[in-house]
Parts: C-alpha cells; sequence; structure tokens
C-alpha cells in the first residue's frame, strides 16, 4: 500500500495529512486532518491536483511590454512548465480587452489562457 | 580609441585628481584624467565622513609635516572653491568632547601648543553650554573644545564639479580607462589602459588606493603606503538633528575617532575608527556596525541601529602608519622625471585645493611651461534642485520644462528632468545618476525609483534597460530580457 | 480641478479606490483621486497572480482584475482624476502640494483628506546585511514590478530572504520564468506568509525552503555573486560555525511593509509606532479633524478585500465629514492590546455601534481563546503572527459595555489552562 502525503492549505494549522493509497489506485485510508474541509481539500488535491497559471506574454505593436494572462480554469500541476514554453513564444497584439481569449484550449488540455488586463496600443 | 597624445596625464578621478585637472585648467596645458571607474569620485572621495577641517591636527599642527601645511593653506581656499563650482559648504562647527579632566588637561595643551604656530580657532565651552548646543549628548561629559570653523561638504559633489569645471576650461576626462601599463620613451611616457593608448609627457599619480601600485608600474615607487579602512553608518533624516555640530571624541591613537556628524542633506553619519584592511575589501561586517553604535551612544545615547538606512566601508592611503601619525606624498619622484605622485591620505578633501596648486607648482619644476588661460571660467553651475526652489521657481520650470514635474523619486524629491540633467551631464549609471541628483539616496533606497531611473538612463543612452548598470564594468542591474531565459531551455 | 475639492484621496491602489467610490456613493460632490503613477490601480497591476477578491467578489481573481472591477467604478462614479502627480507635502490644516506635468506646482486645500499611500519595502540598508554593494539587491516588490511590468528577470540564480507572501510568491514567478531560485530563507521557525503559499509556490516547484536561518554575508563586487547564509538561535543571532555559501546573481529580500507615512507626519497625524501607521477610531479617522485613512498605509493587511472594506470606512466617513460637518461625538473607548496582541485597529471605538477589529498576534500559538474584554470571545485552532485577524462585535455585544468604559482590553490566552 502507497502512502501520500499533502499539507492542508485550509487555515493556518497547515495540517500534515497522509492517504493510503490501496488497489486500483484507491483511497484506502485517510488520516491526520482535523476538520471536514481539511479532508474534502485534501481528496481532492490527490485526485486533481490543479493550479490556476497566472504569467505574462510578451506584446507587439504596444507600448506595454507585457500583458498579464492566467488560465481560465486550473491546469494540472506538471503541465505549468510545459505550458510557461508555449508563453515564451506567445505575443499578444492590442487591442485586446480583459477576458479575451489569448491561447485557447492550451496543451490540448480544454483550458483557455485569457488575459487579466486590458492591452492598448 | 586610438592612440591619443597630451602633454599631462592626470591618473585618478578623485578630489585630488580632479582638483589637479581643473588647476591646470587655469593654464595652457593639454590635460586628460582617465578613471578606470564608470564616473568620479568613487574611490576614496565617495567613501568618508563630508567632513572640511584642520582634520584632528588643528590640534596636532606641526609646521614641519607636509600635510598640515597642505591642509592649513587649503581651509581658506576651500568656502570660496565651493561657491565658484556651486556645491554645498556648511559652516556647523566641531566639538570635541571632554569627558574627564585627564581630558581636559590634555587638551588645554595641545589648545596652547595650537596657538603658539597660530591656529586660534578654539575655544573651551563648559558643561553647561555644551549641553545647551547639543542637548542630546551624553549626560557625563564635562564640556568640549569648540571649533567654529569646521564645515561640511559633499565631496562627491566637488568632485564631479572639479571635473566638469576641468572640462568646461579644455580639460579631458575618460572614465572606464584603467591603467594597466606605462613605459617611458624620449618624450615622456607611453601609458596602456583599457581604452587604448595614451602617450603624454608628464604624469601625476593621484591614483587613490592605488597610487604604489601605479607608481611601480614605472618604478616611480619611492614611497610606502598602507591602505587604511573606515566605516560610515548613515542614518534616516527622520532622526533629525540628533547632533547639529560635527561631535567627536578625542582618539587615543590616530584614526580612532568616533564622529556624529550632520551631512548637508540632513541625514547623520556615524564614523568609527580606521584600522589596517586588506586593500580593496570593502565588505561591511556587523562587528562594524556594532563597534559605531556602541562608540557613538557614548557620545549620544539616544542612537538607534534601527535607524540605520545604509552604511559602507572606505579607504585611506596612509605613510607611516606604526609611526602614530602620518604625512604625504605630494613629490616628484626621485627616479623618475615628470612623474608626480599624490597622495594625502587623510585629510584628503580639505587637502585638495593647497595640493592641487603644489601640485602645479610641482610640475613647473619638471619642466611643464605654464601660460595662463585667458578663457578660464571658474564657475560652474550644479543640477537643478527642484526640491530646494521656491513655489514659483517651480511652477516656471515645469511650464518650461513637463519632465521637471514628473517626480520619480519620491523619498527625495528628485523629478525626471533633474534625471535627465544628471545623465547630459556625465551620468551613465544608476549610481552616478544617485550621486549627482539624490535618487536613491532616501529611506526607500532606489525601491522606487530604481524601475523609473533604468528606464531613462536606457532612453537617453540609446540602450536597452537590460544593459543599464548600477556602477559600470559587470554591474548590469538587469540581466535577462523576458522569456530569454526560458527560450534559452529549448 | 482643483477648487472646492470635497475629499482627495492619496493613492489609488485598492485602498484610495475603494475609499473614492465610497465617498462619492455617500454624498460627496466633488472627489479627486492624486496618483503618482500613470494608471489606476496602485500594486494590483503588478500582482498578476490570483487570491485576490476571494472574501469581497467571492471569486478567485488576479491583481488586475480586482482593479479592474474598482476603476470600472472609479470611472462610473464620476470620481475625478490626477494621475501622474506626487504629493509632496500636506500641512496641519490640510493644505496639499501637488507635482505633475500637467498641473504643474499646485496646493489646494481639500475639505476632507484619505490618507492611502500603502507602505514601502524594507530595505537591504535598514536590515545592515553585512558585506559589499553590488548590483543584484532588490525588494521583492521592486524586482516583482521588473518581472511583471517592466518585462525583465533580474537574474538567473536567485536567493530569497524572508518567506512571506510576497517572497513566496516572487520565488514561483521567478522560477516561472525560466530563473533557478536556489533558496528562500527564514529567520523564524516558520514561513512568514500563508500555508497556500508555501505548498504551491515552494514544494511545488521543491524550492528549497531554510528555516531559522538568515543572510549574513552579501559576496561581488559589481555584482552579486554569492550569499552566506547562517542558522540563527532562539534570539535570531547568526550561530558561528553554521555559514555556508550559496552561489547566486540576484538577492530578493522579502523582509517587512513599512506603512509610507511621511506625508502623514507633515500633516501632524500621530502615529502608533507598533502598526507604523496613523491612530485611528473606528470610522478611521486621524487626531487631525478631516484627515482619514485606510489600507496599508494604517496597518499591513494580508488580503486585498480588507483593504477594500477598510478604506470604504474612511472614504464614507470623509464624506460625512464633508457633507454633515459632524464632529466626533459621543464615547471614545480605547482598546488595548493584551496577552500575545500586538495591535488592534482601530485604536478607538465608540461602543455605539457595530464593529469590525483588524488584530494580530505576536507569536504562534495553538488552541487559543481571543477574548474582548468581559463581552465577547472566540475560540481559535491557531494564530499566527503573519495572519490577520478580524472580530466583528455586534450592537448587542456592545450593548453588554458597562457605562462609563473607557477601555477594553483584548487579550489572545491560551485554552485549557
Amino acid at each position: 500500500m502507497a502512502e501520500e502525503r499533502i499539507i492542508c492549505i485550509g487555515c493556518p494549522l497547515g495540517c500534515l495529512v497522509t492517504i493510503t493509497i490501496g488497489d486500483k489506485g484507491k483511497v484506502a485510508d485517510i488520516s491526520g486532518y482535523q476538520c471536514k474541509q481539511g479532508q474534502k481539500y485534501v481528496l481532492e488535491e490527490y485526485k486533481n491536483p490543479a493550479r490556476i497559471l497566472t504569467a505574462t506574454v510578451l506584446t507587439q505593436n504596444s507600448s506595454q511590454p507585457l500583458l498579464s494572462v492566467r488560465t481560465a480554469a486550473p491546469l494540472l500541476k506538471t503541465k505549468l512548465t510545459e505550458g510557461m514554453m508555449v508563453l515564451a513564444k506567445t505575443r499578444a497584439k492590442p487591442p485586446i480587452k480583459l477576458g479575451d481569449v489569448i491561447i485557447s484550449n492550451l496543451l490540448g488540455t480544454g483550458v483557455d489562457l485569457v488575459a487579466t488586463n486590458d492591452l492598448a496600443d | 580609441m586610438s592612440e591619443i597624445k597630451t602633454e599631462v596625464l592626470v591618473i585618478g578621478g578623485g578630489v585630488l585628481g580632479t582638483a589637479i585637472a581643473r588647476e591646470l585648467s587655469r593654464y595652457k596645458v593639454d590635460v586628460i584624467l582617465v578613471e578606470k571607474e564608470a564616473d568620479v569620485s568613487w574611490g576614496s572621495t565617495k567613501a568618508n565622513m563630508c567632513i572640511v577641517c584642520q582634520g584632528a591636527d588643528a590640534l596636532e599642527f606641526r609646521k614641519e609635516y607636509r600635510r598640515s601645511k597642505l591642509v592649513w593653506e587649503s581651509i581658506p581656499m576651500m568656502e570660496p572653491l565651493c561657491r565658484e563650482l556651486d556645491v554645498p559648504f556648511k559652516r556647523i562647527g566641531e566639538l570635541t568632547i571632554i569627558r574627564n579632566n585627564d581630558e581636559m588637561t590634555k587638551f588645554q595643551k595641545l589648545k596652547m601648543r595650537a596657538e603658539s604656530v597660530g591656529i586660534t580657532t578654539h575655544q573651551f565651552i563648559d558643561r553647561e553650554t555644551l549641553h545647551r548646543m547639543e542637548p542630546n549628548i551624553a549626560k557625563d561629559a564635562i564640556g568640549a573644545l569648540y571649533d567654529p570653523t569646521i564645515a561640511i561638504t559633499d565631496p562627491v559633489r566637488l568632485t564631479i564639479a572639479l571635473a566638469e569645471n576641468a572640462k568646461q576650461n579644455g580639460g579631458n576626462l575618460i572614465t572606464e580607462a584603467e591603467v594597466q601599463d606605462i613605459a617611458r620613451n624620449a618624450d615622456g611616457f607611453e601609458v596602456k589602459t583599457s581604452q587604448g593608448n595614451i602617450s603624454c609627457e608628464f604624469i601625476i599619480n593621484a591614483a587613490g588606493m592605488l597610487v604604489d601600485k601605479v607608481a611601480a608600474m614605472v618604478n616611480a615607487d619611492d614611497f610606502v603606503v598602507f591602505p587604511i579602512r573606515g566605516y560610515v553608518a548613515i542614518l534616516d533624516k527622520k532622526v533629525g538633528e540628533v547632533v547639529s555640530h560635527e561631535v567627536h571624541a578625542r582618539p587615543e591613537a590616530p584614526g580612532e575617532s568616533n564622529i556624529i556628524t550632520p551631512s548637508v542633506y540632513g541625514n547623520v553619519l556615524l564614523g568609527t575608527p580606521m584600522k589596517l584592511a586588506r586593500r580593496g575589501d570593502y565588505a561591511t561586517t556587523q562587528e562594524m556596525t556594532d563597534v559605531t553604535l556602541r562608540n557613538a551612544h557614548q557620545l549620544v545615547p539616544d542612537i538607534s541601529g534601527k535607524d540605520i538606512i545604509n552604511s559602507f566601508a572606505g579607504f585611506l592611503m596612509f605613510r607611516n602608519w606604526e609611526l602614530g601619525w602620518h604625512e604625504c606624498v605630494v613629490s616628484a619622484s626621485r627616479n623618475v622625471p615628470r612623474f608626480i605622485n599624490v597622495s594625502i591620505g587623510y585629510p584628503g578633501v580639505s587637502a585638495a585645493p593647497a595640493t592641487a596648486k603644489e601640485v602645479v607648482g610641482l610640475l613647473s619644476q619638471e619642466g611643464l611651461k605654464l601660460d595662463e588661460n585667458p578663457k578660464f571660467n571658474p564657475y560652474r553651475k550644479e543640477i537643478t534642485d527642484f526640491s530646494e526652489l521656491s513655489d514659483e521657481e517651480k511652477t516656471e520650470l515645469i511650464a518650461k520644462d513637463a519632465n521637471y514635474g514628473h517626480v520619480v523619486c519620491r523619498c527625495e524629491t528628485v523629478t525626471e528632468g533633474e534625471v535627465v540633467e544628471a545623465i547630459r551631464r556625465g551620468a551613465t549609471t544608476l549610481d552616478g545618476v544617485k550621486f549627482r541628483t539624490r535618487a536613491g539616496m532616501g529611506r526607500c533606497q532606489g525601491g522606487f525609483c530604481s524601475p523609473r531611473v533604468t528606464g531613462i538612463l536606457a532612453r537617453e543612452l540609446g540602450i536597452g534597460e537590460e544593459e543599464v548598470t548600477k556602477k559600470g564594468g559587470k554591474s548590469r542591474h538587469l540581466l535577462y530580457k523576458s522569456k530569454v531565459l526560458l527560450q534559452g531551455r529549448e | 480641478m482643483l477648487q472646492d475639492v470635497d475629499v482627495a484621496v492619496i493613492g489609488s491602489g485598492p485602498a484610495g479606490m475603494a475609499a473614492a467610490i465610497k465617498a462619492k456613493e455617500a454624498g460627496a460632490e466633488n472627489v479627486i483621486i492624486m496618483e503618482r503613477a500613470e494608471q489606476l490601480g496602485g500594486l494590483l497591476h503588478q500582482c498578476i497572480h490570483n487570491g485576490f477578491g476571494l472574501l469581497y467578489f467571492k471569486e478567485d481573481l488576479t491583481g488586475p482584475e480586482y482593479a479592474h472591477r474598482f476603476i470600472e467604478k472609479v470611472m462610473d462614479a464620476k470620481v475625478k482624476l490626477l494621475l501622474n502627480t506626487m504629493i509632496t507635502g500636506i500641512a496641519p490644516d490640510r493644505k496639499v502640494t501637488a507635482v505633475s506635468s500637467q498641473e504643474g506646482y499646485t496646493t489646494f486645500r481639500p475639505k476632507a483628506i484619505v490618507l492611502a499611500m500603502g507602505c514601502r519595502e524594507k530595505t537591504r540598508g535598514a536590515l545592515n546585511i553585512p558585506g559589499t554593494r553590488p548590483a543584484g539587491i532588490f525588494t521583492a516588490g521592486t524586482a516583482q514590478r521588473f518581472v511583471n511590468v517592466e518585462g525583465f528577470i533580474p537574474g538567473e540564480k536567485i536567493v530569497i530572504l524572508g518567506s512571506g507572501d510576497i517572497g513566496m510568491i516572487m520565488a514561483r514567478r521567478l522560477t516561472l520564468e525560466g530563473a533557478e531560485v536556489k533558496a528562500v530563507v527564514e529567520i523564524l521557525p516558520y514561513v512568514g506568509g500563508l500555508i497556500r503559499n508555501e505548498v504551491q509556490c515552494l514544494h511545488d516547484f521543491n524550492i528549497p525552503l531554510l528555516l531559522e536561518h538568515t543572510v549574513t554575508h552579501i559576496h561581488g563586487e559589481k555584482r552579486v555573486e554569492a550569499v552566506t547564509v547562517a542558522r540563527v538561535d532562539r534570539n535570531k543571532n547568526p550561530i558561528a560555525g553554521t555559514e555556508r555559501q550559496i552561489e547566486c546573481d540576484s538577492l530578493l529580500l522579502s523582509v517587512g511593509l513599512i506603512p509610507e507615512n511621511e506625508l502623514s507626519l507633515m500633516a501632524g497625524v500621530e502615529l502608533d509606532p507598533v502598526t507604523g501607521g496613523p491612530i485611528v477610531d473606528e470610522t478611521r479617522q486621524t487626531n487631525v479633524p478631516g484627515i482619514f485613512a485606510g489600507g496599508n498605509v494604517v496597518h499591513v493587511h494580508d488580503l486585498v478585500d480588507n483593504v477594500s472594506w477598510e478604506s470604504e470606512l474612511a472614504g464614507q466617513s470623509a464624506a460625512s465629514f464633508v457633507t454633515e460637518r459632524k464632529k466626533a461625538a459621543g464615547r471614545r473607548v480605547t482598546l488595548k492590546p493584551g496577552r500575545n496582541i500586538r495591535y488592534i485597529v482601530p485604536h478607538t471605538i465608540s461602543g455605539e455601534r457595530e464593529v469590525t477589529l483588524y488584530m494580530r498576534v505576536n507569536d504562534l500559538e495553538e488552541g487559543v481563546r481571543l477574548k474582548v474584554g468581559g463581552i465577547m470571545s472566540k475560540a481559535l485552532r491557531v494564530v499566527k503572527p503573519s495572519e490577520m485577524l478580524k472580530i466583528e462585535l455586534s450592537s448587542a455585544q456592545l450593548g453588554k459595555l458597562e457605562e462609563g468604559t473607557t477601555e477594553i482590553v483584548v487579550d489572545c490566552e491560551k485554552r485549557g489552562e
């Protein structure tokens, strides 16, 4: 039986929670949490450790050198570095409004990359 | 830079080198000053307590000490010089604190001896008067020796001003030119620098911390100097007038003064005993701070380490350190004709005006022809100080040039207009802008202004922001443009 | 533009914008924001990460998105704007001196002022870290501006001193942009910021976290070449013999924020030496009538949501001051920090209206009970100096105050003792 340790980020206690994984990757046991929200968070984090990626892309034809962007939904945390490589090649051209899609379906994950600010000339 | 010829090459852009270059520009003499850093004044001149005085040797004055003579002659020249060059000069007076009766007796003797050689500037003041003049002085001080003539200045501004005035009057300045080798030839010298070769007839070696190394390049090192390091801590302006005079305790040994002094900008500086150190080891240590604070507390108990906003170490080159006091080097080399070594050590700033004249005299003795330059203009104007202008002047200035309405340094109220002025007058680095405008010297230490000043430097110099340096050479401020590191990974 | 200003708000970050919008809503007609940058939003523009607005909007927004919501409201409310304008002075009679390229050098006297200048960062000079003075030393916020707004990465091998939220967020940001963050160095035995950031900024990227360590020396003549780190003892003093060098080209400092109150001092505003900000009552009025304050300039917040709420109070009070000319009436009950409480904002309350108290503890403790005088208590699992506590006092609870009460002590006690 494998064990995975995850720190709960729900409150300043930061409980270290241990998940025991049994056959077929199913969660056999979970211990170390002190509240229901913590238990919920840790199980979710185990199943789907996803993060919103926030970053910048370079611009073209704009007096602003950068445009701040985010993924519209969380990405698997293992995809963040690869995502940054795609962003490094991306150029944003004005006019752009906050919320506009800059890259759709980033890395085939179904998650869009959107602007978090306007971009003018 | 292709081969350049000149009459006089001055090596070293500190207060002495620039004072000499400026003095030479009174004559029709071809002068080039070479400075190894990206700007003038970045050696010993930059790292001291900014006090203009007789040096502790008003009480130690000996006619036979050449250094005392040069300082003594310089003193009356200092204020007029600062006025001509439009640099700060503030007479604040000096209090040498008397802590016990032994010191009282010692001081009485010293004062009598000083008077016997014509130094009559000191007066004794009693405990009550002392505490009225300086309410924050330690309560156990029984009195002080007061010299009202002591003044403070900004040696960096003075040096920049001397260099500018020298240039105004025909002198040449080359920065980032490190002297690498000197060879003698029939006409004088062939000097190899990091920016190319210069041939010249006379050399003034005012290379500060490297004065002996430069002299050794051509076997003109008939003297020995030792690197002595001091430490200065700068207090936040909000501490206000914790002292309003320069205050110090009598040194037990040379260089041991604990000094507390206001600066011309309203900060208070704490200075600590100087010690022999490894040449060029500018690193500060916790011990230096601890010793400085401990010493400062003996004079002014209320000073707190929490008020320190910056600190730095500085070097001076002394002769005869072991003998307990030191002499200077201002002489033509015994071995090499037309090569003049100049090293004052302490007080370099105070001795600069007379030393410059002395050196010109030595050059003349070595054969330099001195025809007066009829166009010599001793006056030079400082960069605008927006924060000091009147309301009307501010309004007028902004109307003339909108850049003066854009404040880029919040802590010291420095405008874009002043930063541009500084760059157009020679600043090519963040520190260069800082020393000319004070942008970056305030309590946030560049946190707010450095992005803005970096942008202005890039724009004015026509370079990328990532090429802007803090202090020349490899001190680039920002190493990479965005995404370059990621692209390098592919 | 500067004639008959009712409320002048200094700063257009989350505090200033919230105050200005609320001042307008509360009936002040001529409300103006003075901002030294070229745009509204203050530091929100460089905070491109998410975590903003979870409470205020119940959404997870990035800094620019949070700013955008308020910028729209500012424009809709027809608040007047003076951008690219630096305030160089405020006199005790509320005379304001401003400098801008457009308006030149101007002075005017608004009927009320809201101070919303935020904070500056603690510097290397203030910490007096021994060593040399090379290029490559940045405070984390200044580095953040270069990375997220100007388009430059300060260096390739980074050491970060301080594990506050800004430090941890920059650790992640620089790693994502291709730099190597060799260590985050923290003098305390626990991180200075949120656990969320410890996990998502440091653990996620395997960035070494050196707890109970500090930087004792900076090396490098022209550019940073290395730092020396050492373990510290309980008194935060470096332990001799534990030093080791970490090669790097940049040192980022995330070692503390200082409320920027130079203008407040000029105006005669009394500051609390513990918070570094003005002493305020529950309306966020300072000791100078007509001068109010909100946001980080009062005390360093963790959540921008609280900055907005607090500043709305300040804006509303400024408007009331102008429209109703109401003098501060009624009781003044002083809130006194008791056991393990570092400070409480506001410093005084009337005791007559419901009020929100913001406070911080001195030491990390688990299993505590927060006691507000005898009128309210709350059990908490853990309290940390880096996580602000927010306590709401209802009118009912305040009604329990004894007549003539002039002081309430707030204690943080260990439970089960």
